[in-house]
């Protein structure tokens, strides 16, 4: 949708694919945390 | 309706409701209640000697209300069976119609059944029902009537034989005011533009202008939405043939005690004036509303619905014709408000998506599905609660099965699972670490 729309997005964001939302589990989220991201979109 | 009732291949099941729908695509077991007629169906040859007798009268729901029907009597002359029905909450049981029945055909012993039928594909065709709000005195003022009701009035076979009349003193209107937009684009009723509408009323105006060109219509819009092929034309034409397009709202409607015609005040955008006029017969484009078994089919067959409550389309772009369940596909209104030619279009490209799955005999489907390890499992069953499609149990010794049809492999299970006993192939726990430490790589 963000590409649909022509949405502008930051280089420092990085995307990682998932089937469905539901699937991002607290391990994902805190992985990304733990490897130093400063903050966890979740978009579906 | 009568050639596909003829059709070998084809069993139209009327008064009926589907209760429950269980299965894939390909092997769907649907259980269908049959709502009982009192009338046998097979044995009744639609003579209509029982409606002569029945003494009771109710509102005929096919008119929308404009006329009267016995409670045992045929829904309209054309239905498909020729079967009479009777309305038992109405009904006085005096058991006439029963006497007068040559076939024995009326018993009042029958009981709803549930039949059990096996299908490869559905399509889903429920279609809409109209908003019948109190606006501008609807359901106050008997000379303000909706499009539908305009629609059966001005039918051939209607409750006036198509003589435009108006129900308070069935005489002809002279004076009519058409207003678009009731309770939709409206943000405290319904948001969205109800497609139809504007044609509809550009349609009945032009009708009414050519059997009577000396009635004076006015039609209030908000903005007029022809499009569409040969629908701009249609609208200028209507134009030419004098009736007014005033661009502005009502703001208030009485009724004269008396005459019960209907002082109106209008708003003129533009001439910056409001205008005050009374017309003979008021009627409202009413919005679209999904169709009020809507909720329930949306229940029973695992199907989302769109924020407006029609049912959602896979994708309202580029396929508007399937669903997120496969096997289940969309056709007319059920999916949102459509003109006739969409309708057709969209219902004959649903027959084409149907029948290529059958046709091969085969389907395919993604491989990303959830893997339950059992040595790994603590059997807090959690997963079972949490999937979505109902796709986990538990087989005899207490480990997780997990249906690998009817799982989407959308991970809810692996995600929420305490002790990592069931994850996704394809989508494994460690692939998803090793890909989120690809792209957050720590600095040395």
């Amino acid at each position: 949708m963000a590409g649909t729309i022509r949405a502008q997005y930051p280089t420092s964001l990085r995307t990682v694919l998932v089937p469905c939302t539901g699937r991002v589990g607290a391990d994902v989220v805190m992985r990304a945390f733990g490897r130093g991201a400063d903050g966890v979109l979740v978009v579906g | 309706m009568l050639e596909a009732n003829r059709h070998p291949n084809i069993n139209i099941m009327t008064y009926s409701e589907v209760v429950g729908v269980d299965g894939y695509i390909g092997n769907f077991k649907v259980k269908v209640k049959r709502k009982t007629r009192y009338v046998d169906e097979t044995t009744c040859t639609g003579c209509g000697q029982c409606t002569d007798v029945c003494p009771i009268y109710v509102p005929n729901y096919f008119d929308e209300n404009l006329s009267a029907r016995k409670v045992i009597d045929i829904s309209f002359a054309q239905a498909v069976p020729a079967v009479y029905d009777i309305v038992r909450e109405s009904c006085v049981e005096c058991f006439a119609c029963v006497d007068a029945c040559d076939q024995q055909s009326i018993d009042f012993s029958m009981k709803d059944e549930i039949v059990e039928i096996e299908v490869g594909t559905i399509i889903v065709a429920t279609g809409w029902d109209i908003y019948q709000g109190p606006d501008y005195g609807y359901g106050q003022y008997e000379n303000v009537i909706t499009q539908i009701q305009l629609e059966r009035i001005l039918a051939p076979n209607g409750p006036t034989y198509g003589h435009l009349v108006r129900p308070s003193d069935r005489k002809r209107p002279t004076k009519i005011l058409f207003i678009n937009c009731v309770g939709s684009r409206d943000v405290s009723k319904n948001p969205y533009c109800s497609v139809v509408c504007c044609n509809l009323s550009v349609k009945n105006s032009k009708l009414i202008k050519s059997e009577h060109p000396d009635t004076k219509i006015v039609v209030c819009y908000i903005d007029m939405r022809n499009c569409g092929k040969d629908y701009e034309e249609y609208y200028r034409r209507a134009r030419d043939a004098g009736i007014v397009f005033m661009k502005g709202l009502v703001g208030k409607i009485e009724e004269d005690p008396l005459t019960k015609n209907l002082k109106v005040q209008m708003e003129a955008v533009g001439a910056d004036t409001i205008i005050e006029e009374e017309f003979h017969l008021v009627v409202l484009s009413s919005a679209s509303l999904p169709s009020k078994g809507t909720d329930e089919i949306a229940r029973v067959l695992n199907m989302e619905k769109s924020a407006d409550g029609f049912l959602k389309e896979y994708h309202a772009r580029l396929d508007p014709i399937s669903t997120k369940v496969p096997g289940i596909y969309l056709a007319g209104s059920c999916q949102g408000q459509k003109g006739i030619a969409y309708a057709v279009g969209q219902a004959r490209g649903a027959a084409s998506a149907a029948s290529i799955p059958m046709r091969k005999g085969e389907y395919t489907m993604e491989l990303i599905r959830a893997k339950p390890n059992d040595e790994r499992c603590a059997k807090c069953y959690k997963c079972i609660e949490a999937c979505p499609y109902s796709a986990i149990s538990v087989n005899e010794k207490g480990n997780l099965v997990v249906d690998l049809i009817n799982c989407r492999g959308c991970g809810t299970c692996a995600a929420l699972c305490p002790s990592k006993a069931i994850e996704l192939t394809y989508f494994r726990d460690d692939q998803y670490m090793a890909y989120i430490d690809e792209l957050l790589p720590l600095e040395q």
